[in-house]
């Protein structure tokens, strides 16, 4: 595709190059303090404000973390948690958008407004904690699935989306004889593939960032999973200050804070890049001509 | 003939065979012909009744003197007390006040600067710098309140933080940004920016990258530049998620967030920081108050719904899209 | 593993049910407790194994199957009334503080009620009758406190910024601004640059939380948060005795003897002044003392001895002295009338609970196992090093299973031995300035009472006063303003705390 870029465009885009890398420094260099502080001694972080290298390089910090199998045990029930918990979720949420999104769908306002409804209102911790108990889901991995299998903002960005695609599409695949669900599957659900991707990466985070959920329903140990850890490690120290704490505790140290934080993020952030390659550019074209 | 291209999914069709059916006449006719959808729609209405719904009792929590031991049932009755104690608390004021202005403040700005920078990135052709920036900028998101504060402390530290001394330098001032009320606000919402913007610039990317790109080339034929190009291509094709982000965005408002509130707090810039939010949370460890945080999150929500509904409604009022 | 979740589930089931068949009636026996369930929190970055070998020693020596729910301590107080709300309930349950949450529930029922029944068992009688008074709720214990060292305040300095200036350490308040004003004015360390002060206070304020404030509060003779005068109980700010403290100290603030920051310093940070040679004092809990000398080791392991230097409670201008006490204890072990339904289980439940407080147990849940991990040399535990992979397992369990020591007769474990000699005599004079300070130390008489209006609106109440000490001291109000603060405390609700809290004191003296 030629662009032709006038001089004011190429003014622009040098301005826009620069400014946007100044922005990925910026949101960078925390982490990268973060990732050298998890291989660096107590007395270097408390004695260097920050830096970007230890001096002393340690593992110690790792060695704490990955000594015990639970830690390792939680990583990879975490992993697996969310990839499973992923799909199951975005698979509840499309089902549920390709019919709301047809106008002439009878009802469909009212599951609308009551979907709207229910992101804003809530029943609360504790009963939904009773709701999860009686159904049976206590210390099983579902309680960590089911109870936010729908965002309700989620479903209305995916919903508002399918409305947008043209009709073309799916009257000619009605005319071949297709059924709606085929439809959903072959045809609209391809061409979806950014807001699809855009939105499992939201659960997949959803899922990964919950500690309130594996804290009120695993009360089995050997099913915690990371955010656990990464919770109790970091805010732990936070209650310093306020008097709340256990006085024979002496928090653990900032290096292993930092670890915790590298191992609980990074997943996440090397998931990413792996969705963006459905960011492509012009899905649509061809698929309507004429 | 063809229908013009704007025909959707969404919209009405017009079919040559037989009559599609209208919204008016028997429901079961309707039914047998959209079983499909209605099948589809199923596990979703039975998650939204089950998860949402069936616990949606316990907002009587709100209305009684809850003590986990006696459970919802076995708790006093206290009728509005709760809602009158929040309401007639001579803080009151100040904290609605404060909260709205953070709320207005995070809306104005920060909802803004994340279309912006969706646009920036959107306009850049060197696949590789997109790509990078593009994941480092959502980084921030996944650092927790707490980094972020110590980090606020380093870099406005009296004295010796670096941004305290630049920005000092600049405006030949003497400023302590983390004790001082006035910059209370701009830093809250600086680090939410930092924090959050590029997150959200993921749901506008994924809407930007369904543009047609024949428009595009089709107006360099015709000579527009690239800021003409925005205005009328990029901006219009994803003016319906900017609007329902807004609407929700909306909706949420009044949550603060306790967190990052609670740690930039401190004696001197109490007046301005104290929220709804960090006042629960107050309220909560003296109390141990479910009824109480119930009672304000109900009063949330109640302002949250009148807000969507609201803003949904003038949306198309003016012709756009809105959540329906 | 699953076999055996069956038969510790099969034993809980069998115990339930005789339970329940026992409680149909008055006080039938019941049948022996084979099993217990115990919900404690713990703080470090992984819970101890179910089948770890400290488990194992504490089943075979209480002769029960013990089994515990670890919690996360961060959101332990959700977790706690999570429980209660629901069916399945602990045997016991380790509170964490005397919350007003706490406080709801036990007054709801839902704990026993163990005032006067424990002395018939020999471990839990306590040694410390004010502290179990402390923890009390207006009299009623509700649980077995967690006994934790009561006096722990301490000064702590550079010593070697304090031998180059040639003082001595700090006996009175007076002392304090001393050798604050030297640390600031006389460049301590030698680097030929004003960059030096002399103690370092961090963002902190909240009223009654052992705060660098409060101490030097006390120390003018402001008391523990609450005081009596003329036989009544008044807070501690409305004594001339705190005004003349924050006096003092906004004569350090105002002579730059005190970070400047103080009002917003980071606390995660706090020993990086004092480590980084630019604020030579700390006033904190004695347990800090050694984890700043731990820090100079670390960095300098040849040559860290005389860094850290600190006394305890300093005299006050009175010439006495009031030394800063905690409240001597962290929450306690309640017993929820849920899952304990009769007087007859109550009885072999506080029997377990003997056992664990008893020496061996004590020596298991503190030390850990013998010759596994430690051994015994000059009545103290000696970590066995190397460190064997059984031996680090028990010492990195321990740190959690000592959340369930009760200790309410005092310390029956064995002291732990320091890696060095030189760290050994920090230990051992820490304990010894510490038990000194006791003999001195000022309770707060309100410890056990729960005042309604307090419950309702005491911690907004208390931030009208505890910002106002820092507005002072920072400058932005003068002392009829920090007055006018204590006014308003008064007038917003406060005159009924004082009612309140009074008439509690009254009825239980």
């Amino acid at each position: 595709m030629k662009i032709h870029n006038t001089r004011g465009g190429r003014i622009f885009d040098a301005v826009n190059y620069v400014f946007l890398s100044l922005i990925g420094i910026i949101t960078l260099l925390p982490f990268v303090y973060v990732f050298a502080g998890s291989f660096a001694t107590e007395a270097e972080i408390t004695r260097r404000a920050f830096f970007v290298w230890p001096e002393q390089f340690t593992l110690g910090s790792y060695e704490y973390i990955f000594a015990t199998p639970a830690f390792v045990r939680a990583l990879v029930t975490t992993i697996l948690v969310t990839a499973v918990g992923t799909l199951v979720q975005l698979a509840f949420t499309v089902t549920m958008a390709y019919p709301l999104a047809k106008k002439t769908l009878r009802g469909r306002n009212v599951i609308l407004s009551l979907v709207v409804f229910a992101m804003v209102f809530s029943g609360g911790m504790i009963p939904t904690f009773l709701l999860v108990k009686d159904l049976g889901l206590l210390n099983s991995y579902w309680a960590l699935i089911l109870p936010a299998a729908i965002n309700p903002f989620s479903l209305i960005i995916i919903k508002n989306f399918f409305q947008e695609l043209p009709a073309e599409l799916e009257e000619s695949a009605k005319m071949d004889g297709a059924t709606e669900i085929g439809i959903l599957w072959r045809i609209l659900l391809p061409l979806s593939k950014p807001v699809l991707a855009t939105f499992a990466l939201f659960y997949a985070v959803g899922i990964w960032n919950d500690f309130m959920s594996p804290l009120l329903y695993l009360s089995d140990n050997s099913k915690w999973t990371l955010q656990m850890y990464l919770r109790q490690v970091t805010a732990a120290s936070d209650l310093l200050g306020t008097g709340n704490v256990d006085p024979n505790y002496i928090p653990p140290e900032q290096g292993i804070k930092f670890a915790v934080i590298v191992v609980a993020t990074l997943p996440i952030l090397i998931f990413y890049p792996f969705l963006q390659k459905h960011f492509a550019k012009g899905m649509l074209i061809g698929s309507v001509k004429g | 003939m063809a229908a013009p291209v704007i025909d959707t999914l969404a919209g009405e069709r017009v079919r040559k065979s037989a009559p599609a059916p209208r919204n008016r006449g028997r429901f079961s006719v309707h039914f047998a012909h959209y079983k499909w959808l209605y099948l589809l729609l199923l596990p979703g209405v039975v998650y939204f009744a089950v998860f949402r719904y069936a616990p949606m009792y316990g907002v009587s929590i709100a209305f009684k003197d809850y003590v986990p031991f006696l459970g919802v049932n076995g708790s006093p009755w206290v009728g509005f007390r709760n809602f009158e104690d929040f309401f007639a608390n001579p803080d009151f004021p100040r904290l609605l006040g404060n909260t709205l202005i953070l709320a207005f403040l995070n809306l104005g700005v920060a909802f803004p600067l994340t279309i912006v920078l969706a646009l920036l990135l959107n306009e850049v052709r060197l696949s590789i710098l997109k790509r990078t920036v593009q994941t480092l900028v959502y980084i921030p998101h996944f650092l927790s309140w707490t980094i972020v504060a110590s980090l606020s402390f380093l870099l406005f530290a009296l004295d010796i933080g670096p941004l305290f001394q630049l920005l000092n330098t600049v405006m030949g001032t003497n400023i302590d940004f983390l004790s001082d009320p006035a910059w209370f606000r701009p830093l809250i919402v600086l680090q939410e920016i930092w924090k959050n913007t590029g997150w959200g610039t993921i749901i506008f990317l994924a809407a930007l990258a369904t543009v047609d790109q024949d428009q595009y080339e089709a107006a360099i034929i015709d000579g527009a530049g690239r800021f003409r190009r925005v205005w009328h291509i990029t901006l219009p094709a994803i003016r319906s998620t900017i609007i329902v982000m807004l609407i929700l965005a909306i909706g949420q408002m009044l949550n603060t967030g306790f967190e990052q509130i609670y740690l930039m707090t401190n004696a001197l810039n109490r007046e301005v920081a104290d929220v709804f939010d960090t006042y629960v949370y107050f309220v909560g460890i003296t109390q141990g108050a479910y009824s109480y945080s119930t009672a304000v999150g109900l009063f949330k929500s109640l302002v949250g719904i009148v807000l969507i509904f609201g803003t949904n409604w003038l949306a198309k009022r003016f012709n756009q899209s809105g959540l329906f | 593993m699953i076999r055996r979740k069956l038969s510790l589930a099969a034993a809980v089931a069998t115990a339930t049910a005789l339970t329940l068949t026992a409680c149909s009636g008055g006080d039938t026996p019941a049948a022996d407790l084979t099993s217990v369930i115990i919900m404690a929190p713990f703080l470090e970055a992984q819970p101890p194994s179910a089948d770890g070998a400290v488990q194992k020693k504490l089943e075979e020596l209480t002769g029960k199957q013990v089994k515990i729910n670890w919690a996360p301590n961060a959101s332990y107080e959700d977790k706690t009334n999570i429980t209660l709300a629901g069916s399945d309930i602990p045997q016991v349950m380790v509170i964490q503080t005397k919350s007003p949450g706490f406080v709801k529930n036990a007054q709801a029922g839902a704990f026993w009620d163990l005032t006067d029944k424990l002395d018939k068992y020999p471990n839990l009688k306590t040694t410390f009758p004010d502290i179990q008074k402390n923890a009390s709720v207006n009299g009623k214990v509700y649980g077995l406190f967690r006994e934790r060292s009561p006096m722990r305040t301490a000064v702590m300095f550079r010593q070697d910024w304090l031998d180059k200036l040639g003082l001595q350490p700090p006996k009175t308040v007076e002392d304090l601004y001393k050798v604050a004003k030297a640390f600031t004015e006389q460049d301590p360390d030698g680097n030929g640059i004003n960059d030096t002060w002399g103690i370092t206070i961090p963002k902190w304020g909240a009223l009654g939380t052992n705060s660098p404030y409060d101490v030097i509060e006390e120390w003018f003779g402001a008391g523990n948060r609450w005081t009596e005068r003329d036989g009544k109980l008044v807070p501690s700010f409305e004594t001339d005795e705190f005004l003349q403290a924050d006096r003092f100290i906004k004569k350090m603030v105002d002579e730059k003897l005190i970070n400047p920051d103080f009002a917003t310093f980071d606390p995660t940070k706090w020993n990086e002044p004092f480590f980084n040679g630019k604020g030579g004092m700390i006033v904190d809990v004695d347990s800090r003392v050694s984890v700043l000398v731990n820090l100079f080791k670390q960095a300098d392991p040849n040559n860290f001895q005389n860094k850290v230097g600190f006394v305890g409670n300093l005299v006050g201008p009175d010439g006495k002295l009031h030394a800063h006490p905690t409240d001597g204890y962290s929450g306690f072990l309640a017993i929820p009338k849920a899952s304990v339904r009769s007087e007859a289980e109550l009885d072999k439940v506080l029997q377990f609970l003997n056992t664990m407080n008893g020496k061996d147990v004590a020596v298991l849940l503190n030390n850990g196992i013998e010759n596994v991990n430690f051994t015994v040399q000059d009545g103290k535990a000696a970590a066995i090093k190397p460190e064997t992979p059984e031996g680090k397992a028990v010492s990195t369990d321990i740190k959690s299973y000592a959340q369930l020591g009760m200790n309410v007769a005092g310390n029956q474990f064995y002291p732990v031995k320091q890696p060095s000699d030189y760290e050994q005599q920090v230990f051992d004079k820490r304990t010894d300035v510490m038990a000194q300070d006791l003999k001195s130390a000022v309770y707060n008489p309100a410890a056990p009472y729960v005042s309604e209006t307090y419950v309702a609106k005491g911690a907004q109440l208390d931030n009208i006063v505890a910002d106002a000490r820092i507005k002072y001291l920072a400058g932005q109000i003068d002392e009829q303003g920090l007055k006018d603060a204590i006014k308003l405390w008064d007038a917003s609700g406060g005159n009924k705390v004082k009612e309140e809290i009074n008439k509690l004191w009254q009825d239980n003296k």
